[in-house]
């Protein structure tokens, strides 16, 4: 509930700031009753109580080394020309966009780009930093043939791995069906609010985790071991298996919400003043939503718990139709940091070497500005994978500027179900065929580090 | 019981149509009977204060405090004596969803929906077009003649109309967004937009050609045009069908409801009636399968147990259960469903019963249950408190074995007060928080 802002362009992807939502609440109601997201398992299956973490550990313990893929989302259409400057092409650039682009990119040695000068911001030198030890590779001009510019659109087909109307399971999600467990919703994790579709499964159970410390259930006026008991009855009062798909919904809702009430008990905190479980030695940006989700899952992922396959939806907007310059300067920022941090952190608890991040928006923008300081939607964006093993450089070819398409738009220089197959064969090492439909006539580009 | 209709179909049509029945208006509608049921729905009479006198909400500034605009509008939905047009207001919120702009705008937005939420499509439409919530939030304002922006006429046709990819092109959102130009801020007061203006000089009056038609179309063209789109009919009756009923829309009846809703010059109120006197809206009347939406859900209980709104906690809660009024995730509105039920969400149900079981009028104090009541007058005594709330012989079972636990824990004599109060607040919770309660 924004009061008094700017009017802003199309927030299709915007999410509320649960930061901003926090700050309203009074320190006794959050003591209390343990306001925010807590955690969220969604499974086809039903899950018998109790096996949760049981469930985690056995899978952990078979592959103690298991690959892990982390999929970041910045919504709203991050722009590529900005993000990552071609200054072989700055004039053509400045003459399209008086006054929106950065005034000093950060020259990427050995090659004719430029960061955003808010990407060199955050541990290590943020991103740029990163880069610079080889453990960046972006993905210049990458979409698909003949882009759809509707927000949900493209993302769909993003979240899918598929450029189809139909409504399917995600692309990790169906890895997770082909490759994961019956029994483990922590194998695919959305750290934070709500379930990424691009983990909507059509079987194997998933989590979303913003705090596991909000995880409990408990009664508030029934306390002791009449608590404990009443908290039991619920539990029994989910063992039901309805057919129909409301009542099947709710229950299984409750079984999942008490058993890993039950089972994430390790990992929260007793109180207000003891030590958080999962805390780390890296030290994360403050007032970043971003950095709060990258941080619990990197917490996650350092136990064993079997995670797989992670998605992160960044905060902040990315549709920059007005006010880009500023926009992109504190939003791209505030997800440089977290990213930066995140990737310290990943390797400040010894799993650095399992873990592949990549960065990816549903779209790009237009090279010419529009008349509010912003840029519409357009076509061919920017993406990246990031991590210790990570292939570092400029992976593909990057978009004239002065050979557009009809629309005024940026030629696409990669398909994204290319580097799709690519991650799922060379990071998890499977048959990209099994996950996206024809597979083969996209090929791979080299991403991992042999 | 009258022609078939009974306390169970009264039950079932005003939470579909409203946020539940309390047993008086159970009684008495089963008795009425279903047409003078549905006309009260459907045509209440002209009450100037639309509002029950209690019970009275805690003091409300909707346009200022944070999160009163969320318990403004659910008080409304507590004590209205019109809840189909609350409800109805409610789908035209996810409909035309809208966030991000200045909460007064919000408010004025949703008094625009309230007004005509069961009148002509039409003329809703042009309201909505001109509101200036949307106005601001999908870049109508301010679209110029020489850049004009495509964001209002890609989701009047994608979300509002058409359906995503039915019956339009990319070319036909361009050309209706020049059409679409205009636009610009009208009064203000206080910095606050009031209204919006159409600018002649900044609207684009060469010829466009929409769907096949060639013209110097306008605003209220793009309109006319997107309505008389032979894919709209579709769009809107299935989204009005799956927002009353959960069973599939099978195609003669979809057939009939677009019939109504063209042949009355498309106008909402004879497709409504004809889906709340739909026989598949009363399927599965012993065991209910659609999930309550989360606003639904706590304004259903406010209502049901007289609690109304006396604390601002339901502003974080419905939040937390995934619907924020006024801040709806995206242009396209909430998924309902079974996506409402993520185990997040189940939580803060569990959560929503702590703080409703924590107010007086439900608070069970020390002392308050009569020793040595029988489990199923335990039982009794809860589902009164709440106001008679759905649960399956499952559950009431499970509550009753639930009692006889708890005598066991209750060893000593001053334990048994002790194991009653437990019991009754244990049972109220379960019966506001157990997945029956999700469902109606």
């Amino acid at each position: 509930m924004p009061r008094l802002r700017a009017y802003s362009a199309c927030q299709d992807f915007h999410h509320a700031s649960e930061a901003a939502r926090r700050d309203v609440l009074t320190r006794r109601q959050m003591l209390k009753w343990g306001i925010g997201a807590g955690v969220t398992v969604y499974a086809a299956n039903m899950l018998s109580t109790g096996s949760l973490l049981d469930a985690a550990a056995a899978e952990a313990a078979a592959a103690p080394d298991a690959p892990i893929l982390v999929s970041v989302f910045l919504p709203g259409g991050l722009d590529l020309l900005d993000t990552l400057m071609p200054l072989e092409q700055e004039g053509t650039l400045r003459d399209l966009r008086a006054g929106v682009s950065p005034a000093s990119p950060l020259a990427l040695g050995g090659t004719s780009l430029g960061l955003h000068p808010a990407l060199g911001r955050g541990v290590g030198g943020g991103l740029k930093g990163l880069y610079d030890r080889g453990q960046i590779g972006f993905l210049p001009g990458i979409d698909y043939a003949n882009p759809n510019l509707s927000h949900f659109a493209s993302r769909a087909f993003w979240e899918t791995g598929m450029v189809s109307q139909q409504s399917v399971s995600g692309w990790l999600g169906r890895w997770l069906d082909r490759h994961g467990s019956d029994d483990n919703p922590l194998q695919g994790l959305s750290a934070g609010y709500g379930l990424s579709p691009t983990l909507h499964t059509a079987g194997a159970p998933v989590a979303s985790i913003s705090d596991p410390g909000d995880a409990e259930l408990s009664m508030w006026s029934v306390w002791g071991d009449w608590g404990a008991a009443a908290v039991k009855a619920y539990a029994s009062l989910s063992q039901s298996a309805p057919h129909a798909a409301g009542p099947a919904s709710a229950a299984r809702a409750a079984r999942l919400a008490y058993s890993v009430s039950e089972q994430l008990a390790p990992f929260r905190r007793k109180d207000d003043t003891s030590p958080d479980p999962l805390a780390g030695t890296v030290a994360y940006p403050e007032d970043n939503e971003t950095a709060d989700r990258l941080k619990v899952l990197a917490g996650l992922i350092a136990q064993p718990l079997g995670i797989r396959v992670a998605t992160v939806d960044a905060d902040g907007s990315f549709d920059t139709h007005e006010g880009q310059a500023a926009t992109l300067d504190k939003d791209l920022g505030a997800v440089g940091e977290a990213l930066s941090a995140f990737q310290a952190d990943l390797e400040a608890r010894g799993v650095a070497d399992r873990v592949l991040t990549f960065v990816w928006s549903e779209f790009g923008r237009r090279p010419e500005a529009n008349k509010s300081g912003g840029t519409d939607h357009g076509a061919g964006g920017v993406a990246w994978v990031q991590g210790a093993r990570a292939l570092g450089g400029i992976l593909n070819d990057y978009p004239s500027l002065t050979d557009l398409d009809r629309e005024k738009n940026l030629k696409v220089s990669v398909d994204f179900r290319r580097i799709y197959s690519s991650l799922l064969a060379q990071w998890m090492g499977t048959d990209p065929a099994e996950v996206i439909p024809g597979a083969a006539q996209f090929g791979q580009v080299p991403l991992v580090r042999a | 019981m009258v022609g078939g209709f009974s306390e169970a179909h009264v039950r079932r049509v005003m939470w579909r149509a409203g946020f539940g029945a309390s047993a008086h208006e159970a009684t008495r509608w089963a008795h009425e009977g279903r047409g003078a049921t549905l006309r009260w729905l459907l045509s209440p009479n002209g009450h100037k204060a639309p509002l029950l006198p209690g019970p009275k909400p805690m003091a409300l500034d909707p346009a200022n405090e944070y999160g009163h605009d969320v318990l403004w509008w659910m008080d409304r939905m507590v004590r209205t004596t019109r809840p189909l047009e609350e409800k109805m207001t409610l789908f035209w919120h996810n409909h035309f969803a809208t966030r991000d702009v200045d909460t007064p705008l919000l408010l004025r937005q949703n008094a625009v929906f309230r007004a005509g939420a069961l009148g002509s499509f039409p003329a809703l439409l042009s309201n909505v077009m001109e509101d200036p919530a949307t106005g601001s939030f999908l870049n109508l304002i301010g679209s110029y003649k020489d850049e004009p922006n495509e964001n209002f006429a890609r989701e009047l046709m994608e979300l509002f109309t058409l359906g995503e990819g039915d019956g339009y092109t990319e070319s036909d959102v361009r050309e209706a967004a020049r059409a679409l130009t205009g636009y610009v801020e009208g009064e203000k007061a206080g910095g606050v937009l009031l209204s919006t203006r159409f600018e002649p000089k900044n609207h684009d009056p060469g010829v466009k050609r929409i769907f096949g038609h060639k013209g110097r179309f306008g605003p209220h063209d793009v309109l006319r045009l997107v309505v008389a789109n032979h894919h709209h009919p579709e769009l809107l009756v299935r989204k009005l069908w799956s927002f009353f009923v959960d069973e599939p829309l099978d195609t003669s009846t979809r057939l009939r409801l677009q019939h109504v809703y063209t042949g009355s010059g498309h106008h909402l109120k004879p497709v409504v009636a004809e889906i709340l006197d739909h026989p598949k809206l009363y399927a599965n009347l012993d065991g209910p399968t659609m999930v309550k939406a989360p606003v639904v859900a706590i304004a259903g209980m406010l209502r049901a147990t007289r609690l109304g709104v006396k604390v601002d906690d339901w502003t974080w809660v419905t939040s937390g259960m995934g619907q924020e009024l006024f801040s709806p995730p995206s242009v396209a509105g909430w998924e309902w469903g079974p996506a409402w039920m993520s185990s997040n969400g189940m939580r803060m149900r569990f959560v929503a019963a702590n703080v409703a079981l924590n107010q007086p009028g439900l608070k069970v104090k020390d002392g308050d249950t009569p020793l040595d009541l029988k489990p199923q007058q335990q039982l009794d005594r809860a589902m009164a408190a709440l106001g008679h709330p759905w649960a399956s012989a499952r559950t009431r079972e499970g509550l009753l074995a639930l009692t006889k636990g708890y005598d066991a824990m209750a060893g000593q004599k001053w334990q048994r007060q002790v194991a009653a109060d437990m019991t009754q607040r244990a049972m109220r919770h379960l019966l506001l928080s157990a997945p029956d309660a999700q469902v109606h």
